[in-house]
């Protein structure tokens, strides 16, 4: 027993949910952790928003906000309106209510976003990083990225352009930056893997879709970054609230489960939607209510089609990992 | 009714406690460093508590008054006049159109002042805050810090009476250049990912603050290589600081990247994959912006969480005391 212990409290692992640790975080926030080994499963998350749903419907007072990401949940409440201790059990009564993670169904909206790659914006942003920032950086040989991204994963341009056009990509949360989602590729066969820019960008033009690790975030507003280009897409977030899809809020994404899908289209096109977006505010956003049926997707995951690519594009991965120059 | 003649460092709109109810979207609460001094200085014009101000950083900065009305100016001593006569502070002074405010630099403690004017600040709330976001340009007077010739306009307010009322001298908050920051641990502690002898170092030795401090992260110095626990940071990385992405625990949250712990306060990441080994308590995140960069100290002090309570509650009785104002 150490005076730094923070382990309020834990719900043993039970069925196919994994062990919940609460965790003390301040006088004002308790983290929810999933598994006490770190570990990068989308399952995880379905549970988290779950919960997380459930938790903002029961209107507990004193709870302030919830920020949940791939493998915890960040919950700020005030502790002079209810204790932790009943917090906690609140939050308990919910995960003991929910269902095993193959019985759940999520609301998970399917955003359909079209995405012009090598853009001149983006290819701006990497000028002005060799530039500026790092001359001759292995990520930007030929001015762009793509081209070491195929490196890192031991495949070609085009298989990388695929790779993002043929999965749906989740969002497990929220964060860094106003608005912005954490989006993971949901087939795994196309999970590819890239370092982050070292050191990182000092510009990215708002709509830059970039990958970092396996995770994908596409910029909000124009900002700085370190995460690889494919190219640029349509406005995901608008300040000024003008545009009837911001009515409500500036938010494109909600913290609960999109889902997007990308669409190739040509920079024209991209330009067109902008001022369609920011300036004309009548561009329709393709926006579909869909529900994630758990069982259905792990069905999927258990597809011999499905296990054999992936192993067979984690392999050509490790190779390329191996032979590419680190950043 | 306040017009900036010269914006010195950095004069923001701040209120308080911010922009609450957005971290799930990314968004921090943004909201004023020192929140005592602005809710001190409110109350002493006879606005509501958390109505914002002006928020001066590191000062350098004049004002001309184009409308009369009631202000107080609280915080930092930066050596405030008033058409070149020294005026005090913690008290509501009557100003008169074509006067001149003028502030002095930060000097031997504290680091930022506030003007509250009676009947508040007019700008308009977005997503139910006034308080600006600098990082990401919202909020505040046009999501930016305020420049030469930017007019700041109060609301109307009835005056009578309040022209003269002032803090009672034992509720002035204390400056210094060593602050004593009462902490949690958690989420990220012993055993797993920091050592018990490392969080001994974190809670017992004063730490600079570096020159890189601002309203996203207070930067301090480094912390040993026997602070860690772990080889390496696993799935999250390759550095031991590294985790899987994860909320942090924002505003006060002691997040360390390499071996540098930073306090991220009012703009700073909502989400990110580094550590957070603490949590300031809610009732002492005011003094974090009043540390003077590349000069002061911080050392931070552990507390439970019925300690962190209690220290919330003797705050809001201090607010409700009958000797408040004199």
């Amino acid at each position: 027993m150490s005076k730094y212990d923070v382990i309020l409290d834990t719900l043993p692992a039970k069925g196919d949910r994994t062990e919940i640790l609460f965790r003390q975080a301040g006088d004002g926030f308790i983290q929810v952790e999933y598994g006490y080994e770190q570990r990068v499963e989308l399952l995880d998350s379905f549970r988290i928003l779950a919960a997380d749903a459930k938790i903002k419907q029961m209107n507990i007072k004193g709870l302030i906000e919830t920020l949940p990401s791939l493998r915890a949940n960040m919950i700020h409440f005030d502790p002079t309106v209810i204790a932790p201790r009943d917090l906690i059990d609140k939050i308990k009564e919910v995960e003991e209510s929910l269902k095993g993670v193959d019985d759940m169904v999520i609301d998970s909206r399917i955003i359909t976003l079209p995405i012009a790659f090598e853009d001149s914006e983006t290819k701006k942003a990497v000028s002005l990083y060799s530039k500026q920032v790092r001359p001759n950086a292995p990520n930007c040989d030929n001015g762009y990225n793509l081209e070491y991204m195929a490196q890192c994963n031991g495949c070609t341009v085009e298989d990388i352009k695929h790779m993002l056009l043929d999965t749906y990509w989740y969002n497990s949360g929220c964060g860094f930056w106003p608005g912005g989602g954490f989006f993971w590729p949901m087939d795994p066969r196309c999970k590819m893997i890239v370092p982050k820019y070292n050191p990182p960008r000092i510009w990215t033009p708002e709509g830059a879709v970039g990958i970092g690790g396996a995770c994908l975030f596409t910029y909000t507003t124009a900002t700085g970054g370190g995460y690889q280009l494919f190219g640029r897409t349509i406005p995901t977030f608008q300040l000024s609230m003008k545009h009837p899809q911001f009515k409500e809020g500036p938010f494109l994404y909600r913290p609960s489960g999109d889902r997007i899908k990308f669409v190739e289209v040509s920079e024209e096109e991209i330009l067109d939607i902008y001022d369609h977006v920011h300036e004309k505010t009548d561009y329709v956003y393709d926006i579909q209510e869909s529900q994630l049926v758990v069982k259905d997707y792990i069905e999927f995951l258990a597809q011999p089609e499905v296990v054999k690519g992936a192993e067979e594009f984690a392999a050509r991965q490790e190779q390329g990992s191996k032979t590419t120059p680190k950043l | 009714m306040i017009k900036v003649i010269n914006g010195g460092i950095e004069i923001l709109v701040e209120d308080w406690p911010g922009r609450l109810g957005y971290m799930g979207l990314g968004m921090a609460a943004a909201g004023a460093m020192d929140n005592l001094a602005l809710q001190l200085g409110n109350m002493i014009v006879g606005n509501e508590a958390g109505e914002a101000g002006l928020e001066i950083a590191g000062g350098y900065c004049q004002f001309e008054i184009v409308e009369d009305g009631i202000i107080a100016i609280t915080g930092s001593d930066m050596s405030p006049t008033i058409n070149d006569e020294e005026v005090s502070m913690w008290i509501a002074m009557a100003v008169q159109t074509g006067d001149i405010l003028k502030f002095s630099h930060f000097g031997e403690t504290g680091f930022r002042s506030y003007i509250c004017i009676s009947g508040g600040i007019d700008v308009p709330e977005y997503l139910g805050s006034k308080s600006t976001c600098l990082f990401g340009s919202y909020g505040g007077f046009e999501g930016r810090k305020l420049a030469k010739d930017d007019i700041i306009s109060a609301a109307k307010k009835a005056c009578s009476g309040i022209a003269g009322k002032k803090l009672n001298p034992k509720y002035i908050p204390e400056y210094t250049n060593l602050w004593e920051l009462r902490a949690i641990p958690g989420p990220n502690s012993v055993p797993d990912y920091v050592t018990e002898k490392g969080m001994d170092y974190l809670f017992s030795t004063p730490m600079k603050i570096s020159h890189n401090a601002n309203r996203a992260a207070y930067r301090l110095g480094e912390v040993p290589d026997f602070f860690w626990a772990r080889e390496d940071g696993g799935k999250g990385g390759s550095h031991p600081s590294n985790i899987v992405d994860h909320g942090y625990n924002m505003r006060g949250a002691i997040n360390v990247t390499g071996n540098t712990p930073s306090i991220l306060i009012a703009d700073g990441p909502t989400l990110g994959g580094f550590v957070c080994v603490a949590n300031v308590i809610n009732a002492d995140l005011w003094k974090i912006g009043q540390g003077i960069p590349a000069r002061d100290k911080v050392v931070f002090k552990l507390v439970t969480v019925e300690e962190a309570i209690e220290a919330r509650k003797e705050r809001s009785a201090m607010f409700e005391a009958n000797d408040l104002l004199i």
